[in-house]
């Protein structure tokens, strides 16, 4: 939905360099806020991006200071910079191997959501089957069931499987997803059976069916929710706490967490939340679209 | 091909489509019962017992809950949570709706507003919560901006009266944008003639928006309000990197009593009791959505 709030309005904005499109304006010319309305709002909203911003100005430029005490303001002007939180925060080493963990733990998590909800999506969309719309059901009723509540159980199960401070024990629990399991089966019943039909006639393999078939016909759903399921597991907190303690199991988020609750300066810990940062916002740049539709369409904070 | 083999392939699968399909779902079906249903009805049953680590259960019949309604510092934990709540919800919806109708018709830069908005959503609350805790801090930019402004410039975070807006300001710092891109979506399906005609008949900005605009927004901000209520809720990350619940248990949110029962005490019986309080309050909010929106239609 946002796609298409996206492209209706930005037509016009696009081609407004040059000569403004007026046949296109005109009809609804008369809704356009007039000049003083038009300043306000761009004061306004230049002022609400200023607030919105300074958050991530203040991380990098603390980050990029040496470290030692912050006095204001001279500790947020952007020069006399240096390298020295970075390479503190890197050369304790703990970083790389936090880094490597959130990749763990979000990669095998994206990859396999995808891979058991597209599985589960598609039978509960196209096929028949004894229960089926009792298990749909009972699989959608957990989206109801906060995290929160689970969290106990879940830790219990795993720590007595022995999963705690493993990386399968961190990633196993998030692959039942229901909101992909819904969002896969939504879509995919959405696609004209004779898709599906013609390939079963050409006597197909049921599996060939879901690699060569299903697999095409659901990009986009799998773009979108494969960015924000790893969004997701990039910023998790609570879980990856209670799970992974020792220290070569922290994540990012936790690692910093700790980080900042020990006496570690404020731009070092400021220097690994840039790295912590960087790669989402730069998937951010490229794939902004998708980030929009996966958290609107899901609902939840990443 | 003929039509005889045409009809066999799409009578035969009765069975054979339903052993398939029963495997496709399989994978799903062993995660959702080991990871959901089971610890959904274990998190239901926990909290009638006095699980712990490396002691002996044993079922408490409603002691866990009797506890729970004579623990100060769980009634506490509820008050902070909803005031959270109460303060957080509609700040950020009403932000969420002033930034999209400002960024509603396209003008240069439109984008590029909206993006800078959304950036908040995808960051990591903990990231927010370390930079936050040191614009929040003595001396930090928001004691300095106080200062200005002839207010008191101490640190938000360490009194226990301010420590609670501090929290719903990151809150709704990290979610406005979220709402934004909700309404925006709905605003873009708000007829442009029926403005317009509102507009030939003299009506001004406001009785535009307040009988055209607002009425289609209606569903999109109920949801709005269900989806924040019960983030709020769950607000546990910035609370952990910023204040660790204090000063004096100020800002002690239920989630955080939560993990502190089951995981700094390995009182898991006790937690689940707390668990389940969530979840009642979750569910209320969303049968109240239910029944509001059920009267709407």
């Amino acid at each position: 939905m946002t796609r298409i709030a996206d492209t209706t309005t930005s037509a016009p904005a696009e081609n407004s360099n040059g000569a403004r499109p007026r046949r296109n304006t005109r009809p609804y010319r008369a809704l356009e806020p007039g000049r003083p309305a038009r300043i306000g709002r761009g004061v306004l909203l230049f002022l609400a991006a200023i607030v919105t911003l300074f958050p991530f100005y203040a991380m990098v430029v603390l980050a990029l200071k040496p470290v030692g005490p912050i006095i204001l303001p001279d500790s947020l002007v952007p020069w006399g910079l240096s390298l020295e939180a970075f390479e503190r925060v890197m050369g304790a080493r703990t970083l790389l191997r936090w880094t490597f963990n959130t990749l763990i733990y979000s990669v095998v998590s994206v990859v396999g959501v995808l891979f058991f909800s597209s599985l589960a999506g598609y039978a509960f969309a196209k096929k028949r089957f004894p229960g089926k719309e009792v298990m749909f059901w009972s699989f959608i009723a957990m989206l109801m069931v906060p995290y929160h509540i689970t969290i106990v159980p879940v830790f219990i199960l795993i720590s007595n499987a022995g999963g705690v401070n493993t990386h399968w024990g961190m990633i196993l629990p998030t692959l039942a997803n229901a909101q992909a399991v819904f969002l896969m089966r939504q879509f995919i019943k959405s696609l004209p059976d004779e898709l599906f039909e013609a390939a079963t006639v050409d006597g197909c393999s049921e599996w060939r069916m879901y690699v060569s078939i299903v697999v095409p016909l659901i990009k986009p759903i799998l773009a979108t929710l494969g960015v924000f399921v790893f969004l997701w597991h990039w910023n998790d907190f609570l879980w990856p706490l209670i799970v992974g303690q020792s220290n070569d199991m922290r994540t990012l988020t936790t690692g910093l967490a700790s980080m900042n609750a020990e006496n570690v300066p404020l731009n070092v810990v400021l220097a690994g939340s840039v790295v912590a940062f960087v790669p989402i916002f730069m998937a951010y740049l490229v794939g902004q679209r998708y980030f929009k539709e996966g958290v609107t369409m899901s609902g939840i904070k990443g | 091909m003929s039509v005889g083999t045409l009809v066999s392939t799409r009578r035969r699968p009765s069975w054979r489509e339903a052993r398939i399909a029963l495997l496709f779902v399989l994978p799903c079906l062993v995660l959702f019962v080991l990871f959901r249903f089971g610890p959904t009805l274990a998190g239901g049953v926990l909290a009638f017992t006095d699980y712990t680590i490396g002691a002996d259960t044993s079922f408490v019949g409603l002691e866990n809950l009797r506890r729970l309604s004579e623990d100060p510092l769980f009634w506490r934990a509820l008050r902070t949570t909803l005031t959270i709540a109460v303060l957080a919800v509609p700040l950020s919806i009403g932000i969420s709706l002033g930034m999209a109708l400002l960024v509603r018709r396209a003008f240069r830069g439109h984008r590029l507003f909206r993006s800078i908005f959304f950036l908040p959503v995808i960051t990591s609350l903990v990231l927010a919560g370390i930079v936050f805790s040191w614009i929040f801090s003595s001396g930090g930019p928001w004691s300095s901006i106080m200062g200005w402004l002839g207010l008191p410039d101490q640190a938000w975070l360490s009194d226990t009266t301010l420590v609670i807006p501090a929290i719903v300001i990151v809150a709704v710092w990290g979610r406005f944008g979220f709402g934004m891109l909700i309404l925006l979506a709905r605003l873009q399906d708000v007829p442009r003639e029926l403005e317009e005609a509102a507009l030939a008949d003299g009506a001004n900005a406001w009785q535009r928006f307040r009988y055209i605009v607002l009425p289609e927004l209606y569903p999109a901000l109920f949801f709005l309000v269900v989806i924040e209520t019960t983030f709020t809720f769950q607000i546990f990350d910035t609370v952990y990197v910023m204040t660790s619940g204090g000063p004096a248990n100020s800002s002690y949110v239920l989630v955080f009593q939560l993990y502190d029962q089951a995981f700094r005490y390995f009182d898991f019986g006790y937690a689940s009791a707390i668990g389940l309080a969530l979840f009642v309050m979750t569910f209320i909010v969303a049968m109240i959505q239910r029944m509001t929106i059920g009267r709407e239609r």
